[in-house]
């Protein structure tokens, strides 16, 4: 129980009292005590009770429930690491995966372009294959065409000849009354016939 | 400081005539304020030089806080030892 | 000025804001909050260590990781290095320890930090120092750690009359003393801070003379303020008191740091 004097103007005095701490146990027993020993002077009691309730928390703490709580954290850091760990690893798996699907699909994609130009080559082959053997049917074509117009020329001409031949020596015959010699007949008429064309 | 004081003061008011009570109330308030020197001036210079540092080199501020608080309470200390000798010279 | 002329308020004597009497014979209100610290520290964990650690972790396992998940980075790893995770276990319990029983100094209702009595600081300091001897000795040996305590290599000889005395009242002594006094004025001093502003706002708002009441405004907001200053007090003290039992520990451990 605590007191305060409150002197008025110094006439009055009003005696205040206070209850500042035991205020909710509201019994004398919690309320401090009076004059005593020199207040930095440790008392035996608050000694005793200090001393036991922290050596007996400490050896708490020492023997079971710091240890426990400790390994408790190390555990869960440890299955966090085991996690990241575990995460890492399935990361660099996919990462692997990737990189082997991605490189299978070049080697495909190699695969193709390559079919593609070899088949493009044998195309090319056959086409210019092709090409040769039409250009050489014609060309045999047109020798034989031209070997043929040339027979038929020769052969008319022949024909000509003969006919020429006949024709003068006949016409000889009758103007002449003898008839010639168809050597020379033949060689007259080659003469003209060389040249008219001519 | 001043609740000291007051302290003091309502403590040689309480003893009024006691010659003895007076000075020891009065030496013992003179007594803390001498005390209170020193530390004042050197808890400044270590909180100055602590802020400074942490301004320099942000990245150390965790050292220095742990230093500028081991160098506070060494210092602190000898204020504190005065105020037990004002209790001391009081009550003893 | 105007509250000492106008309105002065008698101070209540140190002890009464500090010394509890026995809710039962021999366990007062900082035993209690000490034992309720445990208390809540093992539940943390316990429900955590409960939980399936393979799950997202959530709620209790979730705060329980991110506790040991801080020592281990923000404390361990910037003092002792990778070697030091050996010492999660303990340094994990001082800081929760010494963090639980600071926040009840602003849970409205108690408001009481358990670390603002000598008692549990000076408790644990002297722990930290028998860990830190302790592993010292069993990591260089008696002579080694002493050797290596009092005539700390690549010092001049000469420089010896100086450091030596000099060291060794800073390790044995020194050290277990600001590191219990630290942790125990800090608290106590925002202690007395909160009820000093709350005193101060309750007398001038129930003050007879009616312009006075609004003026318990300024120091009502003072006290909201300290409040949450005293929220980031608690975690840094906290973080303070186990970072250095590190550093010790470290140091004891490896001589050369």
């Amino acid at each position: 129980m605590l007191t305060a004097f409150v002197n008025i103007n110094s006439f009055s005095q009003v005696r205040v009292s206070f209850d500042v701490v035991s205020a909710e146990t509201g019994s004398e027993e919690g309320a401090p005590v009076g004059p005593g020993p020199n207040p930095i002077s440790p008392e035996m009691k608050e000694l005793v009770w200090g001393a036991g309730s922290f050596i007996v928390f400490l050896i708490l703490m020492r023997l079971f429930l710091v240890p426990k709580v400790r390994k408790g954290m190390a555990s869960r850091y440890e299955s966090i690491q085991a996690d990241h760990e575990y995460a890492s690893a399935t990361r660099a798996g996919a990462q692997a995966d990737v990189a082997r699907y991605e490189s299978a699909v070049a080697e495909i994609r190699s695969e193709a372009a390559r079919r593609l130009e070899t088949a493009r080559q044998t195309l090319d082959k056959e086409r210019s294959e092709k090409v040769a053997q039409v250009n050489a049917q014609i060309a045999s074509r047109r020798a034989a065409a031209e070997a043929e117009v040339a027979a038929a020329r020769a052969a008319a001409q022949g024909q000509i000849v003969s006919a020429v031949d006949a024709v003068t020596s006949r016409a000889t015959q009758i103007a002449v009354g003898v008839s010639p010699d168809a050597a020379i007949v033949s060689r007259a008429v080659q003469q003209a016939m060389e040249g008219s064309r001519s | 400081m001043e609740a000291l004081s007051k302290i003091v003061k309502a403590a040689a008011d309480a003893a009024t005539g006691d010659e003895k009570n007076i000075a020891a109330a009065g030496s013992a308030g003179f007594a803390y304020g001498l005390a209170a020197i020193g530390p004042g001036i050197g808890i400044g210079m270590i909180f100055g030089s602590a802020i400074e540092a942490m301004a320099r080199q942000p990245e150390a501020a965790g050292m220095v806080r742990t230093t500028m608080f081991l160098g506070v309470a060494f210092t602190e200390a000898l204020a504190l030892i005065g105020f037990v000798v004002v209790i001391l010279l009081k009550y003893a | 000025m105007i509250i000492n002329s106008i309105l002065s308020f008698e101070f209540p004597p140190i002890n009464e804001l500090l010394r509890w009497r026995d809710v039962v014979p021999g366990l007062n209100k900082v035993g209690l909050i000490a034992i309720a610290s445990a208390l809540i520290g093992t539940l943390i964990f316990l429900s955590a260590a409960r939980k399936d650690p393979k799950v997202a972790p959530k709620g209790t396992r979730n705060l329980a990781e991110v506790i040991v998940e801080f020592i281990e980075n923000n404390i361990i790893m910037q003092t002792m290095g990778r070697d030091g995770l050996g010492w999660t276990p303990f340094l994990l319990t001082l800081f929760l320890f010494v963090y639980l029983c600071n926040v009840p100094g602003i849970i409205p209702f108690i408001q009481m930090p358990a670390t603002a009595r000598m008692a549990i600081p000076m408790f644990l300091a002297v722990l930290v120092w028998i860990v830190f001897n302790a592993q010292g000795i069993r990591h260089q040996g008696p002579i080694g750690y002493f050797k290596n305590m009092m005539f700390p290599p690549g010092v001049p000889k000469a420089l010896y009359i100086l450091i030596t005395p000099i060291e060794l009242i800073s390790t044995l002594i020194i050290r277990p003393f600001s590191l219990a006094v630290r942790l125990f004025a800090n608290m106590l001093a925002g202690h007395l801070l909160l009820v000093i502003f709350a005193l101060l706002s309750e007398a001038l708002f129930q003050a007879r003379d009616r312009i006075l009441i609004p003026i318990g405004i300024f120091p009502f907001f003072m006290l909201v303020f300290l409040t949450g200053f005293e929220v980031l007090v608690a975690f840094l003290q906290a973080y303070i008191f186990t970072i250095l039992a590190a550093v010790y520990i470290a140091g004891a451990v490896h001589p050369e740091h």
